[in-house]
């Protein structure tokens, strides 16, 4: 058996958080592991176009903003695995993580910024036809259907933006939304409103997904009416908020009803060393800018923690 | 204009020092005219040459059926072989660049060591498999759950020299993507029939290349 690499800290997940952790931890003199499972950067590297992040007045779009915060972290010694945190153990005064390839780290103190992933709608056909008109990914996506008519399901930032980004490429952009109004900021609404390839369905529930090989529409039920209508579109992008990534955690840290993990105010989970930072964290708001906090917030109490061990 | 910043290029220059052992050929079909993404494919090509002493390029114009593009068995372009101690089977179809790129580099790393990161379990299930596979990886440059996906597929084709494996950029080669019926990417297609939605862990992927192996 090798030795199993040992660091100060490991930071398990490398969006935003992570990455942030990474820089910190790195700049405090640790030696910082970030294991990211896909690709650094996390949830922002799926996204177009990043507005509301300080510093960028311009925007920024959400690959550069990744590979530079990448950079950042890679700068002052973060390194990477580029790996699956699959189970944690812990011992006395380190955790042992163990990786899906079967690899090992140990290190003195975890922070846990794992984000958060799509939630589904659950309907018939979803499953079925992913990748044949259902997407959760327009960057990824989008180009599938270009001069086609789409629909995307769902209310706030996340469908809205892309909404505007879809349209962009399709006809027509179709947003269906539970409710009567949206839940998205304000200025997002605007742009929404006034493309003219935008249009809203509202107070419509999604029933179904149907086509055969490729989508063919999409099977919405009025709340009201309680009639249902078919929307002849050939992709369906959802939007509908997210689950967080806490499984590897679950039996060692405390959780909310909704799977998020708890901390106090200097983002201690309920299990002394293990920090959370980031989205999958209970919190009220879910936006980079407090993703990037919440990891300087970690990695510096995690550094104190390990002084003090 | 260069695309790998100054700094970008010092960590893949230290990189490679690190972890090229081998050679890496670099075998690049191209056509200077009607092929939107030949050139700055050719170019991302160029800026990584000078990266390591381990690295060279071979260009072909291409021409179907000519000669060496039979010998590698491409029928597209742009077309990048990675060839180290031999030819291993991996392909690239269209550019790699965005998040693929991330992938060409990883795989001229293990070409040129002969070795991949598989788990111990996931190489003797690859290195046992007795028939042809091909597998067909598709990809979109801003898809960042696909470089995964194109990973696991070159690193069969290192382990075993009966699988070849190649990245496909879906909007540049549109026939294809419509003939497999790929609306989403990632989407791995092995022997044509088998196919496999999304960034699967490795062993839904080795899973899924047994059944085409079958
Ligand atoms: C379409 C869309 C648009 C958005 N637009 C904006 C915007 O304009 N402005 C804004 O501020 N925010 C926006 N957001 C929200 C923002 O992306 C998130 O708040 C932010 O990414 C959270 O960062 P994070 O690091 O906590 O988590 P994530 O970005 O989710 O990163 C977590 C990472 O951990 C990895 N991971 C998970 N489990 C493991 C494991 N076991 N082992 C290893 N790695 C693991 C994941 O692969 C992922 O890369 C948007 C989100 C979406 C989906």
């Amino acid at each position: 058996m090798p030795d199993i690499p040992t660091f100060d800290i490991a930071i398990i997940g490398g969006g935003p958080a992570g990455l942030t952790a990474g820089l910190y931890a790195g700049r405090g003199g640790l030696r910082a592991a970030v294991v990211e499972k896909l690709m650094p950067g996390g949830l922002v590297a799926n996204t177009e176009r990043i507005d509301n992040y300080p510093g960028f007045p311009e925007g920024i779009s959400g690959y550069d903003l990744a590979q530079r915060m990448q950079a950042q972290a890679a700068k002052f010694g973060a390194q990477f695995v580029s790996d699956e945190a699959a189970a944690i153990a812990i011992e006395p005064k380190s955790f042992l993580v163990r990786l899906s390839s079967k690899a090992q780290l140990r290190a003195k103190a975890l922070v846990i910024a794992s984000g958060a992933y799509p939630r589904t709608l659950g309907v018939p056909g979803e499953k079925e036809l992913l990748g044949k008109g259902v997407s959760y990914c327009a960057v990824c996506d989008g180009a599938f259907f270009k001069n086609q008519d789409v629909a995307v399901v769902g209310g706030g930032d996340s469908a809205v933006q892309e909404a505007v980004y879809l349209a962009g490429l399709c006809s027509t952009v179709t947003v269906v939304h539970r409710r009567s109004s949206l839940r998205a900021a304000e200025s997002l609404q605007r742009v929404a409103f006034r493309n003219g390839k935008i249009s809203f369905s509202w107070n419509r529930t999604v029933v179904a997904i149907e086509g055969g090989t490729q989508v063919e529409g999409l099977r919405v039920m009025d709340k009201e009416t309680m009639k249902e209508e078919v929307l002849p579109v050939s992709g369906v992008f959802i939007y509908v908020g997210y689950h967080p990534n806490s499984a590897v955690v679950k039996d060692l840290v405390q959780l909310d009803e909704n799977g998020y993990i708890v901390t106090d105010e200097n983002l201690m989970t309920s299990a002394p060393g293990i920090f959370a930072a980031g989205d999958v964290r209970r919190k009220l708001v879910r936006q980079i800018s407090g993703a990037v906090g919440d990891a300087a917030t970690a990695a510096v109490a995690a550094q104190q923690y390990i002084e003090n061990l | 204009m260069p695309l790998l910043k100054d700094e970008d290029q010092k960590y893949l220059r230290a990189e490679f020092a690190r972890k090229l052992t081998g050679p890496v050929k670099i075998v690049f079909f191209t056509q200077a005219q009607d092929c939107m993404f030949c050139q700055p494919t050719e170019q991302i090509i160029r800026e990584l040459l000078p990266l390591s002493d381990k690295l060279s390029l071979e260009t072909h114009a291409f021409a179907p059926g000519s000669e060496e593009a039979t010998r590698y068995g491409i029928d597209k372009i742009p077309a990048i072989v990675l060839v180290g101690a031999k030819d291993y089977g991996v392909r690239f179809y269209g550019i790699p660049a965005g998040f693929e790129f991330s992938t060409l580099v990883a795989d001229i790393i293990d070409v040129s060591r002969g070795e991949t990161s598989f788990s111990p379990e996931a190489r003797d299930k690859v290195r046992a498999i007795a028939k042809p596979v091909d597998i067909q990886v598709f990809v979109s440059p801003t898809c960042p759950y696909c470089p995964p996906a194109v990973r696991l597929a070159h690193m069969a084709a290192i382990e075993n020299g009966l699988v070849t494996a190649a990245m496909v950029e879906s909007t540049e080669f549109p026939h294809l993507a419509h003939q497999y019926n790929v609306a989403g990417v990632p989407r791995t297609i092995f022997n044509g029939t088998v196919s496999l939605e999304g960034a699967a862990p490795e062993a839904l992927f080795i899973e899924k290349l047994l059944e085409a192996a079958r």
